[in-house]
């Protein structure tokens, strides 16, 4: 599907915060460790986006990031469920589901109980929930396939799908996370360095306002590392938003066309 | 929820704005916290919390189980939190569901460290009995009895406190078992191992009210909250964990400041609790 695309994907990289620092990450044992994919420390993945991936959706985008291949669609605003009762906002649902094949052991999906309400705490800042009282949207995504890194990509994903769905939003949500394997940080780790990892940090942002919707950090992290881990995944998620302002265009002038 | 008039939602936020809430503690002080250990006794390790009107339980069982294979040196820890309709009313059926899930979520997150188990507040590989064969599976359940805000920071305490008074069965493996044979074990009655709880972070909530952030907001207080900040953080002043709650954004300095407080904060916190927890213990003792 990424070979349909106009654009070439660009693989993009956050500059480096300190340049005059770079040292640790290539000292002692860590001389030739090479990531899975070959690609550097601070290096994403390829990113790809397309809007319009479901026909029957209000709004719904295909996100390709390396092997990580997620659909998100968004449906509404509607009328909310006949048991709820009246609100002056809107309200979002958001739902994530994997395929059975997503995993390499079938149907066997990582713990992604808790990403519904992740993705739902991710977007509901930056959407304008008061210009939709009481209707709901629905944002339902599916993970094609899981190669890492999933919900931030689900996230970026279902802002994009948000903003083909024409719903007001105050920005884009960008997701970025970090693993820390040992003494490095590895930016946008594929699944193979998730499971080896000793803590990772994820950041959704609205980078046009600067703005962090949601953080979670797992694992033991000294101040000086957490800062940098969240300079390198605020950067990373500013480049992202570039890609995703690209794609948004690029699908608004073929409209126009 | 909380149903609050304009007039008692402008008193909150102008309390907190003037450094004085409506029961007269300051941003950063904490309700009184007392603990109880060895509250149920088909458990091996158990704890009551009671901060101001939050009130949790949390229990520590332990059984044995075969470790996972891809980490055979270490064993398993589970942490479930149940929110009763004791509680709350909208508590009953599914409705506590959600707020389980999260808690349980964030306490993982909190206690359990990374994938592959760095930075884990229990030590996993304590709990192996015979490598690749046998370990312990630790089951921490917390329960809400009676919820009156900072019900995360309440758990993560009570299961610090719960860890502490948690005496692990000696386990005797039979010598002889070879290849993938399950070795016969001896379960001891009376001589227990004690874990090493030094190194459990406690969790300290920052509550965005207005622009100021309070500690231990009460259920009130929560629901004048833009955004709230859960930081676990260990004796070494090392973040452990951390997970956002609330619809605002916040600038990324504005994190950065609310982790360095809760750092701070977080040292009294545990010179408190422990100090609290060797009281209750010695209660227990002296009954």
């Amino acid at each position: 599907m990424a070979s349909k695309g106009g654009a070439a994907p660009s693989t993009y990289t956050p500059t480096p915060t300190k340049k005059t620092r770079r040292s640790p990450f290539f000292s002692d044992s860590d001389v030739d460790w090479l990531r899975p994919d070959g690609r550097g420390f601070h290096q994403c993945r390829p990113a790809f986006f397309r809007t319009g991936a479901v026909n029957s959706a209000a709004g719904s985008a295909y996100a390709e990031f390396g092997n990580t291949k997620v659909i998100v669609s968004v449906f509404g605003p509607r009328e909310s469920k006949k048991a709820m009762v009246y609100s002056d906002v809107g309200r979002l649902n958001c739902n994530v589901s994997y395929t059975t094949f997503a995993n390499p052991a079938r149907g066997l999906g990582s713990d992604n109980k808790e990403f519904s309400s992740m993705l739902h705490k991710a977007l509901e800042g930056a959407i304008m929930l008061e210009t939709f009282p009481k209707t709901t949207v629905d944002v339902f995504a599916l993970v094609l396939e899981s190669g890492g890194s999933d919900l931030p990509v689900v996230i970026s994903c279902a802002s994009l799908a948000l903003a083909d769905a024409g719903i007001m939003m105050y920005d884009l949500v960008a997701g970025v996370s970090v693993s820390c394997l040992g003494r490095n940080l590895i930016i946008d780790p594929i699944l193979e360095e998730e499971s080896f990892q000793d803590g990772s940090l994820m950041i959704t942002c609205m980078p046009s306002r600067y703005e962090v919707t949601q953080l979670t950090i797992t694992g033991e992290w000294s101040t000086a590392k957490l800062n940098e881990a969240m300079q390198l995944c605020l950067d990373a998620c500013s480049k992202l938003d570039k890609i995703m302002r690209a794609c948004l265009e690029e699908a608004a002038s073929a409209s126009q066309d | 929820m909380v149903g609050l008039s304009l007039g008692e939602k402008h008193f909150i936020q102008g309390g907190i704005e003037q450094n004085l809430r409506s029961d007269g503690r300051k941003r950063d002080t904490y309700r009184p916290i007392s603990v109880e250990t060895g509250v149920i006794p088909q458990a091996n390790g158990s704890a009551r919390i009671r901060i101001g009107a939050t009130e949790v339980i949390a229990s520590v069982k332990a059984e044995l189980g075969r470790p996972n294979a891809l980490q055979p040196d270490k064993g398993k820890v589970s942490i479930f939190v149940d929110c009763s309709p004791v509680a709350e009313p909208m508590f009953e059926g599914r409705g506590g569901e959600e707020l389980s899930t999260e808690l349980s979520v964030a306490l993982q997150c909190c206690l359990l460290g990374g994938k592959s188990g760095a930075g884990a507040g229990i030590d996993l590989s304590s709990l192996i009995v015979a490598e690749g064969k046998i370990c312990w599976d630790l089951y921490i359940d917390g329960l809400v009895i009676s919820s009156d805000g900072n019900l995360l920071d309440a758990l993560g305490a009570a299961i610090k406190a719960a860890l502490s008074n948690t005496g692990i069965p000696r386990v005797q493996v039979a010598p002889g078992a070879s290849g993938d044979e399950q070795p016969e074990v001896d379960i001891s009655d009376e001589e227990f191992m004690q874990f090493d709880t030094s190194g459990v972070p406690v969790i300290v909530t920052l509550t965005k009210v207005g622009r100021h952030y309070i500690v231990d907001a009460t259920s009130e207080e929560e629901s004048q909250m833009s955004s709230a900040v859960s930081v676990s953080i260990n004796r070494k002043g090392h973040i452990c964990g951390l997970s956002k709650r609330g619809s605002a954004g916040l600038d990324p300095s504005v994190i950065s400041d609310m982790i360095s407080v809760a750092r701070h904060i977080s040292e009294q916190l545990i010179n408190k609790l422990d100090s609290e927890i060797s009281a209750a213990e010695a209660d227990e003792d002296e009954m």
